[in-house]
């Protein structure tokens, strides 16, 4: 079953990936890549119980924590040219 | 400065238990994924999001340029004195168990004990020193490229 989950998570990355590729404006690129962080974070969950090493939720976390801070920091270069 | 009250308010909220995570990758990093470059890097990566929400004015009266530039210094100290400790122990570079001193000779469940605990401890050390060391390059590194008021 979480086999089945991971394949249409990666699905899911992949119909995303084409709006990040495509997007017209870069609103819809930067809600892509953050789409598809999420999308890792529940993934890298998903590998930790098919290969039942539950230490990958940390992992997971850290990866959730980078991309919201990444996500952050490209809109306020974005809206204000600078990141200090 | 307009930072939107949203994002200081989350971030806020979220930076202690970024940086608690962050120890606790450091106290952990023997036993799981992890230690002293990974818990360094998510306790640099609090305080890039404090200087994102609340600005670099801001930033810099909480983690001054000379507190960095100490905790650069200190860390590699701490890596290199654990490991010449060792050899002054009489083993290798970074042969915790020699660490023991006299504690660890002969046999029976005392001195492996001993053994046990200097290996841990030994390593505690140098992963403590590892990251207080990439923490603090990777605020210096975020201050210095974020700073636009001098670009010389």
């Amino acid at each position: 079953m979480f086999y089945w989950a991971a394949i249409i998570i990666i699905l899911c990355a992949m119909l995303v990936l084409y709006r990040a590729i495509k997007g017209p404006i870069i609103c819809d690129r930067v809600l892509a890549i953050n789409a598809i962080g999420t999308k890792a974070v529940i993934l890298i969950a998903l590998s930790g119980y098919i290969f039942e090493r539950p230490h990958f939720l940390d992992i997971a976390l850290t990866y959730a924590l980078i991309n919201f801070i990444a996500t952050i920091a490209f809109q306020k270069y974005r809206e204000m040219g600078r990141l200090d | 400065m307009s930072e939107h009250i949203v994002i200081k308010r989350v971030s806020n909220f979220i930076i202690p238990f970024i940086q608690l995570f962050s120890l606790y990758v450091i106290a952990h990093g023997d036993i799981s994924p992890g230690g002293g470059f990974q818990g360094g890097v998510i306790f640099g990566a609090s305080i890039i999001l404090y200087v994102i929400a609340f600005g670099m004015k801001d930033g810099r009266t909480r983690i001054s340029e000379i507190l960095t530039d100490f905790m650069n210094s200190i860390g590699v100290l701490l890596f290199a004195g654990i490991g010449l400790a060792c050899v002054i122990m009489g083993g290798a570079y970074l042969e915790y168990t020699k660490l023991a001193g006299s504690a660890g000779e002969g046999h029976g469940s005392h001195a492996e004990h001993a053994l046990h605990l200097a290996g841990h401890l030994g390593i505690y050390g140098i992963e403590i020193g590892i990251g207080i060391v990439v923490a603090s390059v990777m605020i210096t590194i975020f201050f210095e490229t974020a700073n636009t008021q001098d670009d010389d």
